[in-house]
């Protein structure tokens, strides 16, 4: 057992309507414990950097500035090293939807965040688990149904020191709502993150998704975003990882009803000895559902790079149309790439493809783009950018677009090449 | 313009170049032939500053610069241009981008404005067209797909369009039919202002009939072992390289 477990497992106190769930996730860390090196899991992503930590507690700070994404009209939910710093009563929240903490009184409230909190995420998640157990703050989206909500909602977290922050976002969209989420989470100072979402899609709901999992250097993030769709639900995610010490992402996506569709677009630019894990697992229960992934990478310097793709098609789950597409670019001959696309088919009428390819620098392209004057990061930017840019293009928030952009080119550029 | 002196160049541990002279001043046109083997493509290379080629002996000066302490690129900024025997496939990247970046890093280098992609189209389409080759190539990929005579031409047009000071041509006819290789020496004729410079490497004298060289000199084994006027070509031509004797035999090895 890791110190650090221990003392999360003591900390556990709270004892609020979420108590039942909180309990099952600590008797399940119990029982489990902490993971054993060889565990498929972990197996590329050694958790040393939290196995010795001292559990800490998340403390309120000073409010940071808050990075812009420039022409982006949402409504902001900030988490400032684990607290919830946003006055949640004073946001300007169109009709049709609400926003609320999981701290609420509202017993009505309190009901519909019971049947998501702990209920899409599957159990599975160690770090969901603690999560489950220790989380204080957190919020909910609920949106009406057929109410159509134009303005993002973007959460933000951010860690500026020592903490262990354990942050919780719980969505709910009714039948044929639609509405656009975006998670986004940076640092680079010593912290440990488990951000954790759960999405329930009722039928013919329409969620717009974004991750971007930004923390770097010594800021450690542990973290997931779960959905369950239904029928005919619609889901177009897009999730961008940087590297640090330890980023792990997790993602379920789970066809609980039919004719449900799932776009799923991951990048990820790593450099320097960062390393980052995205673990997806998409389940298609029921017949005539359809999935596509493309995660696309470019790892550099002494970076890691962890994916694991698995697409389970349950016997029911005839008609299936599901695609998984892993493409990277090692960049140098000291960074890993480790990565596992898994197929796991029960149904027999149905159509699938999986993928995964490492790529290098084509030498003899970039001799000739420097010939004719080009600068070398230019050149290896029109080289091998453009299989990430291919994601960006497909990002269908214009203004997130046209931030992303730019900020990923710069950060490729400013990758070692050696 | 140019100055090689005593170039000594080696790829994989194999010497190539071995004790290399020439002295190009602006405007001239040096063709220069040779046997199979004799270090002709690797001049090219050497001097562009591919990866993998070493020199381990001499100097090489442009315009008073030490070439050899430059970069790829800065080499070409420096106003060097090698048009590729076998120029590279790239997919992904169209050759108005391509050549328009290309054109732009040449213009910060004469600190000059970068050119709107308005400007920069006509200026390409213009291009295009003096080298026969359909507008629609600008937006397809670096050489997609290109048959051996597009390519060369994209090769000349890129060399219309980026303005160099030194030209180093490798074997621009090779695989060209009569009309292609009119139009390449069209390209490179209407180039000639008397201060641009040529160093036109072929194996065939049919190509200084249309680019006419103002000194022929003849690489064998790593040297340049005669040099002459247009006339020396005509020479080659009739009677091949056997006057060389024991140093092409053993070129040839």
């Amino acid at each position: 057992m890791s110190q650090w477990l221990e003392q999360v497992i003591d900390a556990a106190q709270i004892s609020d309507y979420l108590a039942p769930v909180r309990q099952q996730a600590l008797e399940k860390l119990k029982a489990d414990g902490w993971p054993a090196r060889r565990n498929e899991s972990w197996r590329f992503t050694p958790l040393t950097p939290v196995e010795k930590r001292e559990a800490k507690q998340a403390v309120q700070t000073e409010s940071l500035p808050i990075p812009a994404i420039d022409n982006l009209n949402a409504i902001d939910l900030v988490f400032v090293d684990g607290v919830l710093v946003t006055q949640i009563n004073t946001l300007d929240v169109p009709a049709g939807m609400s926003i609320t903490s999981l701290n609420n009184d509202d017993a009505a409230t309190q009901q519909a965040i019971s049947s998501v909190y702990g209920q899409v995420k599957p159990t599975r998640h160690m770090f969901g688990l603690v999560n489950d157990a220790l989380c204080q703050h957190g919020i909910f989206i609920n949106v009406e149904a057929d109410a159509k909500i134009d303005t993002p909602v973007r959460i933000v977290n951010m860690t500026s020191q020592d903490v262990d922050a354990h942050t919780r976002v719980v969505v709910k969209l009714a039948e044929g709502a639609r509405a656009t989420v975006i998670e986004q989470g940076f640092g680079d100072t010593e912290s440990l993150t488990t951000a954790f979402a759960e999405y329930d899609l009722a039928d013919d709901a329409h969620l717009e998704h974004y991750r971007f999992a930004m923390f770097t250097g010594k800021a450690k993030q542990l973290g997931g975003s779960h959905f369950k769709l239904h029928n005919r639900t619609t889901l177009n995610s897009t999730m961008v990882g940087y590297g640090s010490e330890l980023s792990r992402l997790d993602v379920d996506i789970h066809h609980a009803g039919e004719f449900a569709d799932a776009k799923m677009n991951a990048i990820y630019l790593l450099a320097e000895g960062e390393l980052f894990d995205l673990h997806s697992t998409i389940e298609h229960a029921m017949p005539n559902g359809t999935t596509e992934e493309n995660a696309r990478g470019i790892v550099g310097d002494k970076a890691r790079a962890v994916f694991n793709g698995r697409i389970h098609i349950h016997r029911d789950a005839q008609k299936t149309l599901a695609e998984l597409n892993n493409r990277n670019l090692l960049l140098s001959r000291r960074g890993v790439i480790n990565t596992k696309p898994e197929l796991e088919i029960y149904a027999d009428d149905v159509k699938c493809a999986h993928g995964a390819t490492v790529a290098e620098i084509e030498e003899e392209a970039l001799y000739y783009l420097l010939t004719r004057g080009v600068s070398r990061s230019k050149a290896l930017v029109m080289l091998n950018f453009g299989f990430i840019q291919e994601l960006i293009n497909d990002v269908p928030n214009t203004a997130v677009r046209e931030w992303l952009a730019p900020i990923l080119s710069e950060r490729f550029a400013q990758m070692e090449v050696k | 313009m140019l100055s090689i002196k005593n170039l000594h160049a080696s790829v994989e541990e194999k010497n190539i170049i071995k004790g290399l002279n020439l002295e190009v001043k602006p405007g001239e046109v040096h063709a220069i032939m040779g046997p199979n083997g004799a270090g002709k493509s690797t001049l090219g290379y050497v001097l562009s500053g591919r990866e993998g080629y070493e020199v381990s002996d001499g100097e090489v000066s442009l315009n008073g610069k030490d070439l050899l302490e430059l970069e790829v690129e800065e080499r070409a900024r420096e106003g060097l241009f090698l048009a590729f025997q076998y120029p590279v496939e790239i997919p992904g990247v169209s050759n108005m981008e391509f050549m328009k970046e290309s054109v732009n890093a040449m213009r910060e280098q004469r600190g000059e404005e970068p050119l709107t992609a308005a400007e920069f189209l006509k200026k390409a389409k213009e291009a295009c067209k003096q080298v026969q080759l359909p507008l629609d190539f600008l937006k397809r990929g670096v050489n997609e797909g290109f048959s051996g005579g597009e390519k060369k031409r994209n090769e000349i047009m890129q060399m219309i369009l980026l303005e160099p000071k030194l030209c180093i041509l490798d074997e621009s006819d090779s695989g060209l039919d009569v009309d292609a290789l009119q139009v390449v020496a069209d390209g490179v004729n209407s180039q000639r202002d008397g201060e641009r410079s040529f160093i036109v490497v072929t194996h065939y004298q049919r190509l200084l009939d249309y680019i006419k060289p103002d000194f022929v000199h003849i690489l064998a084994d790593g040297k340049i072992v005669k040099s002459g006027d247009a006339s020396l070509a005509l020479e080659v031509e009739k009677s091949g390289y056997a006057f060389l004797g024991k140093a092409y035999e053993e070129a040839e090895a």
